[in-house]
């Protein structure tokens, strides 16, 4: 009885993770698929998933050739990391000092300022889209870096995750710092930022790949290919060149490969993200 | 030593408000100021150029009347009832294997959390592609079974195939919420049942769906937030058709405004989608949520 009851159990055992990993990699399969077509010579794309060789057709297309069409894609993935680094650097840095005052000057509004970021997070940003173009329009801003940078570089979503994570941090080193003489800015980046380094790392990520990923912004605010964000550009690519397969798939590659690396790299504190979003 | 407390303080004061200056005058220009915009916007017609207009309340007179928003609002409601079940079966069922599995786990659970990293642009043309008339899905399903679905040409389809491509995206995010969901249920109550006989059909039923409440009311709200907000996927992969089967509140707030050039109209779109989102939130609160305690 016991021995059948072992086999039962090593038999059902196998079948889970064997049926685990089934799905596991259905799951990675467009990836798979995604990686390998960028490197296959075009007439295999939809006919064999192995391809029978390999071959950079597909990428120096998209970098030369669709260069040569009007469609940049070297300068988009340059506006691509530059927009998106210099977005992440300012809300990392402004959310911090906000966070800062709120919670550890106690200047009058202080709590009502705290409460009022909570209000904006509840608001969805697609209420805002025309007002915010409009905005955007009269300070000159339209079809820049400027468009997509200035209205993100502040944000209420990171003055709330920092202003929470410095609540913990106890009163004492501050004021040990103060005795020193330091002034608030370097409370702020020598020791709140260091002793909150998880959630500069979760607000700096989710930041980073908002802006990467951001699709319907950019597409509003920027007409001239030279400073599309790689998203933009390659779905305008794909609207009138869309026959070619591989350089479409190729750009795909490209565009997700950060998002990708972000994720494996810091996915400890994608993880810390998503349970303190719980909360 | 009163005065004393009375000037650190207001040195307080002027020092917390230098601090905040720059977010608060931030805030004033990029929220404070579309705000009001917004506002006007919804009573006015304009077309970007000359003066807006006052027309009243005939931009929400127009919105009802209007056919396409019926349809948006149709496709929406559609998306949710295709989504929202399948999604919440296909997560919770993720959570308990995840939960059951002892080896392999990171392996599991990055190839189900690396999916919701992928770029909305990218895997928007990746599954343009895969479920194209000769992509590999239709190649596979044709040569084994003798299939073929037109998953993003038919109007009864392309919804479907984008609620499919969304729970692909979505599945392993909302597995992890009701993973540390069923971590929060207490060993001692399933103990406690088996010695009264419950078989596991019964302990999942009476116990763990139960005290997985507030996970499942979480996804749910995740779910209605996403589906008002999807605009990426129809606009790269169908543009709204076949027959505005993928039209969704993003598309047509996007079109009627920059497009058409209608920014009143499409502001008072927002709104009124806004407004249903929160009402659809509300009404799933009040019926689903329960007051969960352990002890």
């Amino acid at each position: 009885m016991t021995a059948k009851r072992h086999y039962f159990k090593i038999i059902s055992t196998s079948i889970f993770y064997a049926f685990m990993t089934g799905i596991s990699l259905i799951w990675l399969y467009p990836y798979i698929w995604l990686f390998f077509s960028s490197f296959k010579p075009w007439d295999e794309i939809f006919t064999t998933f192995i391809p029978s060789r390999l071959t950079l057709k597909s990428y120096e297309y998209i970098f030369s050739t669709a260069n040569q069409l009007g469609f940049p894609f070297l300068l988009g993935l340059f506006n691509s990391i530059f927009m998106s680094v210099t977005v992440t650097f300012l809300v990392v840095l402004t959310s911090a000092i906000v966070g800062y005052s709120i919670t550890k000057i106690r200047f009058k509004g202080a709590n009502s300022l705290f409460n009022f970021t909570i209000y904006q997070m509840l608001l969805p940003g697609f209420m805002f889209t025309v007002p915010l173009y409009i905005v955007v329009r009269s300070l000159g801003l339209l079809d820049s870096y400027a468009a997509i940078i200035v209205p993100n570089m502040m944000g209420a979503w990171g003055v709330f995750m920092f202003s929470q994570s410095f609540k913990s941090i106890p009163d004492d080193y501050i004021e040990a710092a103060k005795m020193d003489g330091a002034n608030s800015f370097w409370i702020v980046f020598n020791v709140m930022l260091p002793l909150s380094g998880s959630t500069a790392s979760i607000v700096g990520i989710f930041t980073f790949i908002g802006i990467w990923d951001n699709f319907m912004w950019p597409l509003i605010v920027i007409q001239s290919h030279r400073f599309m964000p790689l998203s933009v550009l390659l779905a305008v690519f794909n609207q009138s060149y869309g026959v070619f397969t591989g350089p479409i798939l190729a750009g795909s590659v490209i565009q997700t490969i950060p998002m990708v690396l972000i994720f494996i790299i810091f996915r400890k504190y994608f993880l810390q993200g998503i349970s303190m979003s719980l909360k | 030593m009163e005065k004393r407390i009375g000037t650190i303080k207001r040195k307080e004061n002027i020092k917390g408000f230098w601090l905040t200056s720059p977010y608060l005058l931030f805030t004033v220009i990029f929220f404070g100021y579309p705000f009001v915009w917004l506002v006007i916007l919804a009573f006015s017609k304009w077309n970007f150029i000359s003066s807006p207009q006052n027309i009243g309340i005939g931009n929400f007179t127009k919105l009802f009347s209007d056919p396409m928003f019926w349809t948006v609002f149709e496709n929406t409601i559609r998306f949710m009832l295709e989504f929202i079940p399948m999604v919440l079966v296909s997560s919770i069922a993720l959570a308990i294997a995840f939960s059951k599995a002892r080896y392999m786990r990171s392996f599991f659970a990055m190839s189900f959390l690396i999916a919701n990293v992928s770029s909305g642009v990218a895997y928007s043309i990746l599954f343009e592609q895969i479920f194209a008339s000769n992509g590999p899905v239709n190649n596979f399903l044709y040569d084994s079974f003798g299939i073929f679905i037109p998953w993003f040409s038919d109007p009864n389809w392309a919804m479907f195939s984008i609620a499919i491509m969304v729970t692909w995206k979505f599945m392993g995010y909302y597995a992890l919420i009701f993973l540390s969901g069923l971590q929060s249920i207490p060993n001692e109550l399933y103990e406690a049942a088996k010695l009264d006989g419950a078989n596991r059909w019964t302990l999942f039923w009476k116990i763990t769906l139960p005290l997985l409440n507030p996970s499942f009311v979480m996804v749910v709200v995740l779910a209605i937030t996403l589906a008002f907000g999807i605009f990426t996927e129809p606009f790269i992969i169908t543009g709204g058709g076949p027959l505005n089967s993928t039209q969704t509140f993003m598309m047509i707030i996007y079109t009627d405004a920059f497009e058409k050039y209608q920014a009143g109209y499409s502001a008072t779109i927002a709104i009124v989608a806004a407004g249903l989102s929160f009402l659809m939130i509300f009404i799933v609160r009040k019926l689903m949520e329960k007051n969960v305690s352990f002890s």
